[in-house]
């Protein structure tokens, strides 16, 4: 599959944090805003998609089981594939596998990808429960809720402390990507948190969930993402800065050593990381940047260490040492993460480091263009089973050349 | 909106009865695989090593070791009934010869909490079929 696909189009719309006076949007709404400008940017209409693909994200606000195809008749769009993405931070990228292969098969030529959530529009079955009834219900949330587990910054603090106690990584170390996220956001006009701040003030914000701090932690938002991908040979005929797909990995329900008692502090990229470089051909040096998915700043080092960027263990070190910035030597989260974008619901945070890979390669990216990107590594990361850090994880090398 | 509890009840469906109501009794019972003997936590539907469907309730030590810890100042994504116990420490206990479990860890000082800390189950009730265990040190 390697270059058989490339992504032509994307859009992200403004965030919102339900400030008042801001507009209170629907996710349909969303979504169709979000394709609107993923079709402006490829130069493309809805009518380009009859008798294609359409894939939709999961949503915690979706109102109907058959929430691909009640897009698809919201949006008025009649494809002849549906895909949908419920593996969380892991759905914008696990459609996109899933459109190249169905691409690959000759079944489509092209699908439009979408996703939205606006989780801050939720009605709560408790006061502080903002998650739909399917997320405390079952077996899972049994076990997790009444036992007294606060969440996913709860269930993180553990991964995260269990590393401490494995390896060396300071506070100084996650908070230099904490600062440096919050940078690129003050280059990024689409970044719900803009105002630079500094170590001191990360080290400084409440402590939530030891080791946990608020600025480890991303700010929930409503809004909605899009792409589109097409065949190479279309892509050509469509834009003349098409990103290939140039290899993929992905693996799900990852277990590093027994399943009953396993070392939580690896994570499902070492797997899936060399699959995708293997397949793209490319060594650890050709890659411009790393756009992980930054649900914390300890999960973009881990993610780091297992793309196998540094040994495990060093991943603080590689940190402290590297320059993140965009102009440094090891671009990281470019267009300022989610944890100074914003996460527009469970499912579709996953999208901003495609989209932000995407932008990079076309050299899209404005005040934190990564200067002659070529190549870069995008990740997916999603859900969180018991006890350990991701359900899902994503690897994905795009390039500029097929 | 109808009134809930302060804190989370489980629904206690047959496949994960056995627990509640061991646990209301004082006991920590898992699912031992009877044919591979690995032991699943949280209750499964079938073995997830080798996928046999005989999964035995099993009664268990009532002690383990911290396999890590985090202590909530704050509570999210859970009811506001935690807020008179903050800060709730939060384990992953691994219980000897078991498996893995998110359990509170409670009647200990901070600055003792380690990695590795000999951990033992008390047992709570939550409502009459059910109760929770948690730990204290060993």
């Amino acid at each position: 599959m390697r270059g058989n696909v490339a992504i032509v189009g994307y859009g992200r719309t403004p965030y919102s944090r339900l400030k008042p006076g801001e507009p209170v949007l629907t996710v349909d709404e969303y979504i169709a805003w979000a394709a609107e400008l993923a079709l402006e940017s490829a130069g493309m209409s809805k009518s380009d998609f009859d008798g294609q693909g359409l894939g939709v994200s999961h949503a915690e606000v979706a109102h109907t089981v058959n929430w691909s195809a009640a897009t698809a008749e919201n949006l008025g769009i009649s494809p002849n594939a549906l895909i949908r993405g419920d593996q969380g931070g892991c759905s914008a990228t696990s459609m996109l596998i899933r459109a190249a292969a169905l691409i690959e098969a000759g079944i489509i030529d092209r699908a439009l990808i979408v996703g939205a959530d606006t989780p801050l529009s939720m009605p709560s079955i408790a006061p502080g429960l903002p998650l739909s009834p399917e997320r405390t219900r079952g077996v899972y949330w049994d076990f997790q809720g009444p036992f007294g587990v606060m969440g996913a910054t709860a269930q993180f603090a553990l991964v995260l402390r269990r590393y401490m106690h494995e390896h060396d990584v300071s506070p100084e170390q996650l908070g230099k990507v904490a600062v440096t996220n919050r940078y690129h956001a003050s280059l990024h006009p689409g970044a719900i948190y803009r105002k630079p701040f500094t170590l001191e003030d990360y080290l400084d914000s409440r402590m939530l969930s030891d080791p946990i701090r608020l600025f480890d932690c991303v700010p929930i938002v409503n809004g909605g993402l899009a792409y589109i991908v097409t065949s190479a040979e279309s892509a050509k005929t469509i834009t003349d800065r098409p990103v290939y797909m140039l290899g993929c990995g992905e693996t799900n329900n990852f277990y590093c050593g027994s399943r009953v008692f396993p070392d939580v502090t690896v994570t499902g990229f070492s797997q899936s990381a060399p699959r995708a470089m293997e397949m793209a051909g490319v060594e650890h040096d050709d890659i411009d940047f790393l756009q992980p998915y930054d649900d914390y700043p300890f999960i973009s080092m881990m993610t780091i260490e297992d793309w196998g960027f540094c040994k495990k263990g060093d991943g603080g070190k590689f940190i402290e040492e590297r320059d993140l910035r965009f102009d440094g030597d090891f671009p990281l989260s470019t267009d300022g993460g989610q944890l100074s974008g914003g996460q527009p619901g469970g499912a579709n945070g996953g999208f901003m480091p495609l989209v932000e890979g995407v932008a990079q390669l076309r050299g899209e990216a404005g005040d934190r263009q990564v200067k002659d990107a070529s190549i870069g590594a995008v990740c997916g990361f999603g859900g969180i089973p018991y006890g350990r850090p991701g359900r899902s994880c994503i690897s994905i090398i795009l390039g500029s050349e097929a | 909106m109808n009134a809930l509890p302060s804190k989370p009840l489980p629904e206690i469906p047959e496949l994960t009865r056995p627990f509640w109501s061991a646990a209301r009794e004082g006991r920590l019972v898992m699912q031992k695989c009877s044919s591979c003997g690995t032991v699943n936590f949280h209750p499964k539907p079938w073995c997830i090593e080798c996928g046999d469907r005989d999964l035995v309730w099993t009664e268990m030590k009532q002690e383990g070791a911290v396999y890590s810890f985090t202590i909530s100042h704050s509570v999210a994504m859970n009811y506001l009934g935690w807020q008179e116990e903050l800060p709730v420490v939060m384990c992953l206990i691994d219980i000897d010869d078991g498996a893995r479990m998110y359990a509170q860890l409670t009647d200990v000082a901070e600055q003792d909490i380690h990695v590795g800390m000999r951990v033992k189950a008390y047992f709570e009730p939550i409502g009459k079929e059910a109760g929770i265990p948690k730990f204290r040190p060993a």
